[in-house]
């Protein structure tokens, strides 16, 4: 246990200390819910004006989770090799599987963080939500599963991009490009059929729509989500991409020359 | 049996590959408890590969390796090994990293706390363990890295080029603490470029192109090598002409060109050295500071390969 919480408050101390993951993990999100809230909401009647800003902010919480899965994880691992940390740290008594665990809960620790100031920015700014406790239990579980997917991501990245500027950017690139493009920062309904399919497949459009549809309703989630066969899928595909990323991580990063 | 107990580190005709490179040939390398050894070559002659090895983050090609009686990697939580780079994390303090490594080697709070204590007034950091090590000159934050392999219980200590880039007097500094490591039971493996780090070691070991090629204390390379005599001459200009002049006055071995003129090896230097001021001057050239020295390992290295230790800009 002593080798999991080193890292992870090493891991998190770091986090929290660097200007620019706070900037894009937590300051980006939240200056989108707060143009997401003032400026596209137009006159609509205030009931929709305030489920509007509960959706916005929901999308913006998971793009957060995205950029901090898939840009700061894999900064961090290339910030550790490229100062040779890796190299120390391999040559000590430690296990790989630790290490990523310490990592990985770090993360999920910031992650919430991240997400409660997101959607705290939201709440102040008048957003509203529908949802039973079942829902919110269930809205919790899909979280979890953006946040296991993105992590898988930002691992896999981490593992194979070297240079600490490349998987950051790499990191970044994806998480606005899959986002813009699965219907995390655009309306489901204004995507064209193909990409409409993507955001289905896509285990965090999907879990995010699935959230939207549970805590705002489904025309502001654009479907129901919640078909057993997509559930099953979103699950299966999260957990896919966080062992895949577990097992190049403790492979290729650990791995002697 | 007695005898292989009393060794730190033992490796038999080991080898390591890259495709068809080979960056080391055969390496056979003794170092007893206790002993203090520097292992000094150039860039790319394999000594961190061998360092890396030792310290279980690379695995040889061929050949066995043994630390106090183990494989590098069960030989773990004895080997402290500090890297060439700077790893430790600028955005944590230096307290914070010591205790980062603490936890990594299982310490309690309680017992890491002292633990780090310690360590910090050890490497003369106590007063700053609170600061950023993004706040640490080169020097400090070595000191720092240093620190991680002072835990106790560690045997062997690999330190890879830990001197480079520091100033004359954090060097200075640098290299009184690694002094202060020595003791009965920890073995210390230094690697190096530089003559006079190597010196302060019991016995050092020269590597070109992945063999050992000399291996004996330091006076004992330096008596070996049938140098006497070294005039460290530093020259307005440098060019072909003035070390083919200068060669003239090297009995012993070919010019060596350094960043600020060339060192010339000759017998009878009190003869020598007014000689080769006139020559300069009938070539146009100023002899701006000219010393006579013992002969430097890096001058034992050159003797032997007709490579300086260091490139020359």
């Amino acid at each position: 246990m002593g080798q999991i919480v080193a890292t992870w408050k090493k891991t998190i101390k770091e986090f929290l200390r660097q200007k620019t993951v706070l900037f894009w993990t937590i300051g980006w999100p939240i200056i989108w819910v707060l143009i997401g809230s003032f400026s596209f909401t137009g006159d609509a009647p205030a009931d929709i004006v305030a489920y509007t800003r509960g959706a916005i902010s929901i999308s913006m919480m998971v793009f957060g989770l995205m950029t901090a899965g898939m840009a700061n994880i894999p900064g961090n691992i290339a910030q550790d090799r490229e100062r040779g940390l890796l190299t120390k740290v391999m040559s000590m008594p430690v296990s790989p599987w630790r290490d990523y665990a310490g990592r990985i809960l770090a993360l999920l620790a910031f992650s919430v963080f991240s997400a409660m100031l997101v959607i705290a920015v939201g709440f102040v700014c008048g957003a509203k939500f529908f949802f039973t406790w079942t829902d919110f239990a269930a809205s919790l579980v899909f979280i979890l599963l953006i946040f296991v997917a993105s992590a898988g991501i930002g691992m896999l990245i981490g593992t194979f991009v070297k240079h600490v500027h490349g998987a950051i950017m790499s990191g970044v690139g994806l998480t606005v490009v899959s986002a813009a493009l699965s219907g995390v920062m655009t309306p489901y309904a204004y995507l064209p059929s193909v990409l409409q399919d993507f955001a289905r497949i896509y285990p965090i459009s999907s879990a995010n729509s699935a959230i939207t549809f549970l805590m705002v309703g489904e025309e502001y989630a654009g479907y129901n989500p919640l078909t057993l066969s997509q559930i099953f899928f979103t699950a299966f595909l999260a957990l896919l991409l966080f062992v895949i990323g577990l097992i190049a991580y403790s492979r290729f990063c650990w791995k002697k020359d | 049996m007695d005898a292989i107990q009393g060794f730190a580190v033992l490796t038999y005709n080991v080898t390591k590959e890259y495709g068809k490179q080979q960056v080391l040939k055969k390496i056979n390398l003794k170092i007893r408890r206790g002993e203090f050894y520097a292992l000094m070559g150039p860039n790319g002659s394999g000594k961190t590969t061998l360092a890396s090895i030792l310290a279980s983050v690379k695995s040889a090609s061929s050949g066995r390796i043994e630390i106090f009686g183990k494989k590098p990697e069960d030989a773990k939580k004895v080997t402290g090994y500090v890297p060439q780079e700077n790893f430790s994390s600028p955005l944590l303090t230096g307290k914070e990293n010591l205790m980062y490594f603490a936890g990594l080697l299982g310490y309690s709070k309680t017992k890491a706390n002292d633990i780090v204590e310690g360590l910090l007034k050890k490497v003369e950091l106590w007063k700053d363990a609170d600061k950023r090590v993004s706040n640490y000159s080169g020097g400090m934050r070595k000191r720092l890295e240093v620190a991680t392999i002072l835990f106790p219980g560690l045997k062997l200590l690999i330190l890879d080029e830990p001197t480079t880039g520091l100033d004359p007097s954090a060097r200075r500094k640098f290299l009184g603490l690694i002094q202060e490591l020595r003791n009965e039971d920890t073995a210390i493996l230094l690697i190096t470029h530089i003559g006079a780090d190597a010196d302060l070691a019991s016995r050092v070991g020269l590597i070109d192109k992945g063999v050992i090629i000399a291996e004996d204390e330091p006076e004992q390379l330096k008596g070996n090598s049938g140098l006497q005599n070294v005039v460290n001459i530093e020259t307005s200009i440098k060019s072909d002409k003035v070390a083919t002049l200068l060669s003239k006055f090297s009995e012993k071995m070919k010019v060596m060109e350094t960043e600020m003129g060339y060192r010339v090896f000759t017998e009878d230097v009190e003869k020598a050295t007014p000689k080769i001021v006139r020559a300069l001057d009938e070539i146009g050239c100023k002899a701006t500071r000219i010393e006579t020295e013992r002969p430097s390992l890096e001058d034992v290295f050159f003797k032997l390969t007709d490579r300086p230790v260091s490139e020359v800009d």
